[in-house]
């Protein structure tokens, strides 16, 4: 279906005016002031003119616009033993995004193997058909970035509708799905023939300097994993952690979540759907306060087990895109990448 | 950094201790380390990019931590007040720990971006630092450094906080609010917090709602920061984790600044000095009580 055209950048920022103006939702890497600084995230933009393309890995990921942190499922009313549930209705505001990173895009096509298993899960899904995602070829990477060791890459189209390649006067768009395709043909005029234009010598480079910054097996670190829950290592792994979950929030592909109800009054309340980690201890603290993972190497383990194992094994593939955010916002300065290339050496021996 | 190395190797071949928690260097600059082994003492280090709050480490909800024996932690005059909080608080037993305190002359504000200090790589906290030699400490090591670059970034937004109406502020931390996510990693990071259930995570009441809307959000910043009132040592470490980089620092610094004026309270690392929230005095002021 591979169909490629230009756009440059100004016709790719009146798209995203035409798309303002229909009402649709534009997700989009922006310049953000905050209290202690600025930072790169992604961000429901206004105006076309906070589209800001490739400065930084942004501080957030993709995941909270198609799974927010908290979503309610249903209301409550209580009337002594009667109990009247109330659906919420589902209807999200179409989006696009416009400039994803493509570990980004990459980790909402490998999370809609679990949400498409044994469940086909609505919440997810009602989001996922609604969006369209025009990913950007990512020169932004930095030493903690390692997308090339689990099979994807700065200029991957895994997870696109549309991937932009940055040239010198605009960029070239491949348009890879039927959603992009839509997209294209609903905003023709700002799209131009494909005449020459090669994609610049910086993605090259950025290609090359991420490679470089981990080699890691996976099958093998898949075959020691699956034979070593007992491993040694784990009594160690764990030391440096708090538990936070910090790396679990800003993850791409964790997307672990807890329903609790909240009252609202006497009688009713909300039923809602929330963001959850397995790093802290309360996952899986059992009613009688027994905790089958009693200490944080044990939960450490289970990151590493879900991620690189237990997803494997199910959905031939891993449960991580590379972004490196979990690395850069560690409280104990745990790096996966250095973690990862421990466990190649290990499975080595 | 050498007498640092010996003295860990000292304390570890004795069996004076079973892990030194201390610094060295990782793939993003300096970061926590464990070294359980003499020979292993060689890979410590002290540095202006050692920001973290190690005494967080010895956090009774740190079991995995526990179970390697008695430790021994690098702690800068920061860190020292938050251990001397874990011993008021009844916490850590003195002798349960051997304090290796380093005279400190600051450090960045991320060691990921930054190996020297200047004006503007300095953290915020380190501006107006009152214990750059900590008192609570077994060995004292290195010489007083010059003193860290008056960095003025917390004082002056703190400034602009207070020039704020009543309506600004409620709007300026409503906006912060919305951020939030509720992970409460600022909470597992703060070696303050050693709750082992805390009162956010009971649900037989709910008294505070989980979920990431702003009456939740809200419930749960104004509960943490009363409950680090006269008890945080403003060792930011719960704005460093934060995932949507809300800035904490600064309602824990307005809490401490009223402890300060009406209790005439200042954290300390001495643990024998009582905190207002643990004492009681006659002449605390009581205009409350009718």
């Amino acid at each position: 279906m591979k169909k490629e055209m230009f756009i440059s950048d100004s016709d790719l920022r009146a798209l995203a005016q035409e798309l303002l103006t229909a009402g649709t939702a534009v997700i989009a890497p922006v310049q953000k002031k905050l209290p202690l600084g600025e930072r790169i995230e992604y961000a429901r933009v206004q105006s076309p003119d906070q589209l800001v393309f490739n400065q930084a890995v942004s501080a957030n990921s993709l995941k909270e616009f198609i799974m927010p942190p908290t979503v309610a499922i249903l209301c409550w009313k209580q009337r002594k033993a009667e109990v009247e549930l109330q659906e919420i209705p589902r209807d999200p505001t179409p989006q696009v995004v416009i400039g994803a990173h493509p570990c980004d895009a990459a980790a909402l096509a490998v999370v809609d193997r679990v949400m498409d298993w044994d469940y086909h899960d609505e919440l997810w899904f009602d989001r996922r058909n609604q969006t369209t995602i025009l990913s950007l070829a990512c020169t932004a990477g930095d030493g903690t970035c390692f997308c090339t060791a689990v099979g994807l890459a700065p200029d991957s189209s895994r997870g696109a509708d549309i991937l932009l390649l940055p040239t010198a006067n605009g960029f070239r768009a491949e348009v890879m799905t039927d959603k992009g395709e839509k997209l294209v043909k609903a905003h023709i005029p700002r799209f131009k023939d494909l005449e020459n234009q090669q994609p610049l010598p910086a993605l090259e480079a950025a290609k090359k300097k991420i490679a470089a910054n981990l080699r890691m097996d996976s099958k093998a670190i898949q075959g020691l994993l699956e034979k070593g829950f007992e491993h040694e290592l784990w009594k160690t792994l764990g030391l440096a952690c708090h538990g936070c979950g910090g790396c679990a929030q800003v993850c791409p592909t964790c997307h672990c979540f807890d329903i609790v109800d909240e009252p609202e009054g006497v009688d009713q309340g909300t039923r809602r759907r929330n963001w959850d980690t397995c790093q802290t201890a309360k996952f899986t603290l059992h009613g009688s306060g027994h905790n089958p993972r009693a200490d944080q190497n044990c939960r450490i383990r289970q990151r590493l087990m879900h991620k690189f194992f237990i997803y494997p094994e199910k959905f031939q593939e891993v449960l991580c895109t590379g972004c490196g955010r979990c690395a850069r916002v560690c409280p104990g300065g745990m790096d996966l990448p250095e973690v990862l290339k421990m466990l190649t050496a290990k499975a080595a021996l | 950094m050498q007498a640092l190395r010996t003295l860990a190797r000292k304390l570890l071949t004795e069996g004076t201790v079973q892990v030194v928690i201390g610094y060295e260097n990782g793939p993003r600059g300096a970061r926590p380390t464990f070294v359980t082994l003499p020979e292993e003492a060689e890979r410590l280090v002290f540095t202006p990019g050692c920001v973290q709050n190690l005494a967080s480490y010895l956090s009774p909800r740190r079991n995995h931590l526990r179970a390697l024996g008695k430790p021994a932690v690098v702690v800068k005059g920061c860190d020292a007040k938050a251990v001397a909080g874990l011993i008021r608080e009844s916490q850590l037993k003195r002798e349960n720990v051997v304090l290796i305190g380093v005279r400190c002359g600051g450090v960045v504000r991320d060691p990921a971006l930054f190996e020297k200090l200047s004006l503007d790589t300095v953290a915020d906290r380190c501006g107006d630092c009152d214990n750059r030699e900590p008192k609570l400490v077994d060995h004292l090591l290195g010489e007083l450094p010059p003193a860290p670059p008056a960095s003025t970034r917390m004082s002056e937004r703190m400034a602009r906080l207070e020039a704020m109406s009543h309506e600004e502020r409620f709007a300026f931390w409503t906006e912060q609010m919305e951020r939030c996510v509720r992970c409460h990693a600022c909470r597992e990071v703060c070696p303050l917090c050693f709750c082992v259930r805390c009162l956010a995570d009971k649900t037989m009441p709910q008294w505070i709602e989980s979920s990431a809307h702003a009456r939740g959000n809200l419930a749960w910043h104004f509960t943490h920061a009363m409950h680090l009132a006269g008890r945080c040592v403003g060792c930011g470490e719960c704005q460093r984790v934060c995932p949507a980089d809300i800035p904490l620092s600064l309602l824990n610094r307005k809490m401490a600044q009223i402890a300060a004026q009406r209790f005439g309270y200042k954290v300390c690392d001495d643990p024998q000095v009582p905190a207002p929230i643990g004492a009681f005095r006659k002449e605390d002021e009581q205009e409350f009580i009718r």
